[in-house]
């Protein structure tokens, strides 16, 4: 059991080694493909406790996220682009610390798909 | 002013209320105003389908059942899937398992390929046209219950949004928000029994497709499952449709192996669309659209109770996706008309509590959607413990075909060795044999 557990855990390991090669891509070419009605009063994305982002170890929101919603700032918080958010719900359930208050956008904005 | 103060005392009310036009709400919406009924469709994006995003296809089956003449009402479909199955890839090779004619060449085809936005957008016109009364633009933020607790309405995110209904069919997708606030589940989406999909549609032009796909012309159409290569080892795969003038390229993955190896979304949809064998099929194609979405692939073991005192719940919030058959379009609308068909009995009944509502799971008992959920119960958890089918097994397929294929001149007795080692060397061959066995066993649903 112990040795199927190391192995399972060396071949994590390969794997993440993997997802860190992939050739990064600059996320902002595929949004523009996408067309959204910003809702520039209310965000619909917001994090609750900034700091218990600072102390989070996976931050996982900065890989699952589609569009790259969240990134990394200098001060170890997480910034949160909602505008881009195709409302996908990933981080909503996603986020290790929960830390992630997620709701549908006003009736109306949000994004808008032309052929799905 | 007087005028606002007559409206305030006037609460609007209707017979039936569904929350979100999709495919589900659409459809359940249209068989309850067909009976009768008085609907208000309440959807969230500014027109339906707006919100809707998916591969793929749409089964004739579950259009005619809505619609005896479907075709003739000139749907915007874009082509009938005349081959379908799989392509595996190794990192520079791909071995194609399709089938073609035959049985896809029913005239209509069994399967259409579509593009959703456009498709759902034009479905729920044909459900306004017979009496549904659409509310866009506007989001259902909870729900209005009785002194005992039923459901008697929804509040949305207008002011004075309040709207009463006795049944409300909640179709809002797999964020199922709503259904928990309904008490249908106690819990939320499990990260492992989802998969995050992200998709591109990449115009490239109709005889370019046909050429490159192998398609006779624009009225034949390709749908496969990509596996191997493309997913680096994690639960997940790839899928290919062409439309009429565009391909839909996607890949799909558990969402709780994409964080735990560092793997962002686009990046591995890149990767896939930079493969030897899929980039020249996309050639020169400029992006359409990107986008993503979630799956419920959980099934029958993540589905919530599906009625209650006042509620329904179908499609994609009642986890009513079946993963290996690509199904869930078509359980979306059945589960939608069925959920409409009941709303409408319980009406005749004047009683919309959870015991009159079982109609619906009792219809839903005997049509194709419980029974092959029930039956592959058990496949999502498979997939989770199964990497292998995904991974090592399309790697093998590729080695010992090219093997096969190309061991010219060499004593054959060490070819076949070779293709053996090659099987070993991934997986020893008795976990293969039981893997095979457990596959079987899963699919069957023992």
């Amino acid at each position: 059991m112990n040795m199927k557990s190391e192995k399972e855990i060396r071949e994590t390991e390969k794997v993440r080694q993997i997802g860190e090669e992939l050739e990064p891509v600059f996320v902002d070419d595929i949004l523009m493909s996408l067309k959204y009605y910003v809702d520039e009063e209310q965000a619909h994305l917001k994090i609750k406790d900034s700091e218990a982002c600072k102390t989070c170890v996976g931050r996982g929101c900065l890989y699952f996220c589609p569009v790259g919603v969240y990134s990394l700032q200098a001060d170890g918080t997480i910034q949160v682009g909602y505008q881009s958010c195709i409302e996908c719900g990933s981080c909503r359930i996603r986020c290790e610390k929960d830390n992630i208050e997620w709701k549908n956008p006003r009736g109306g904005f949000g994004v808008a798909y032309k052929f799905g | 002013m007087p005028k606002t103060k007559q409206k305030k005392n006037k609460k609007l009310s209707f017979d039936l209320i569904v929350v979100g036009a999709g495919l589900a709400g659409g459809t359940a919406a249209l068989s309850a105003a067909r009976k009768g009924l008085k609907v208000a469709l309440i959807e969230r994006g500014q027109t339906p389908g707006g919100k809707n995003y998916f591969g793929g296809t749409v089964y004739t089956h579950a259009l005619e059942e809505v619609f005896p003449d479907f075709w003739k009402r000139n749907p915007p479909l874009e082509r009938p899937v005349t081959e379908a199955g799989y392509w595996m890839l190794s990192e520079t090779g791909m071995t194609r398992i399709t089938v073609q004619g035959g049985e896809l060449l029913k005239n209509p085809a069994d399967a259409y390929i579509g593009m959703m936005a456009k498709f759902n957008a034009w479905w729920v016109e044909q459900a306004q046209a017979e009496g549904v009364f659409l509310i866009p633009k506007t989001l259902v933020v909870d729900f209005i219950r009785d002194a005992r607790g039923a459901i008697i309405g929804v509040q949305t995110d207008r002011p004075e949004g309040e709207v009463y209904a006795p049944v409300t069919i909640i179709c809002e997708g797999v964020n199922n928000i709503l259904t928990q606030k309904a008490g249908l589940i106690d819990h939320d989406l499990r990260p492992e029994t989802v998969a995050l999909v992200v998709k591109q549609l990449i115009s490239v032009p109709a005889e370019d497709i046909n050429a490159r796909f192998g398609l006779p012309d624009s009225d034949h159409g390709l749908a496969v499952s990509v596996i191997g290569d493309i997913s680096l080892g994690l639960t997940g795969l790839g899928f290919i449709y062409t439309c009429k003038s565009s391909v839909s390229l996607g890949v799909g993955v558990d969402l709780d192996v994409l964080d735990n190896h560092h793997a962002r979304p686009y990046d591995l949809m890149q990767r896939f669309l930079k493969h030897p064998q899929i980039a020249p099929l996309v050639a020169g194609g400029q992006m359409m659209e990107y986008g993503g979405h979630l799956i419920p692939e959980g099934g029958w073991r993540q589905m919530p109770k599906l009625y209650g005192d006042g509620v329904l719940v179908a499609g994609d919030a009642a986890a009513m996706v079946n993963a290996l058959h690509w199904e869930g379009t078509n359980m979306a609308t059945v589960a939608g008309k069925l959920a409409g068909e009941a709303a409408f009995e319980a009406h005749q009944r004047k009683d919309y509590s959870a015991g009159s509502l079982k109609v619906y799971q009792d219809k839903l008992n005997d049509s194709f959607i419980l029974r092959d959920l029930r039956q592959y119960r058990n496949f999502s958890h498979f997939l989770n413990t199964h990497h292998d089918f995904m991974d090592v097994y399309p790697g093998f397929i590729n080695t010992a075909l090219g093997k096969f294929f190309s061991g010219f001149g060499q004593p054959k007795r060490q070819l076949y060795r070779d293709i053996l080692r090659s099987l070993t060397r991934r997986k020893p061959l008795l976990r293969a044999v039981g893997d095979i066995v457990s596959f079987g066993r899963t699919i069957i649903g023992w």
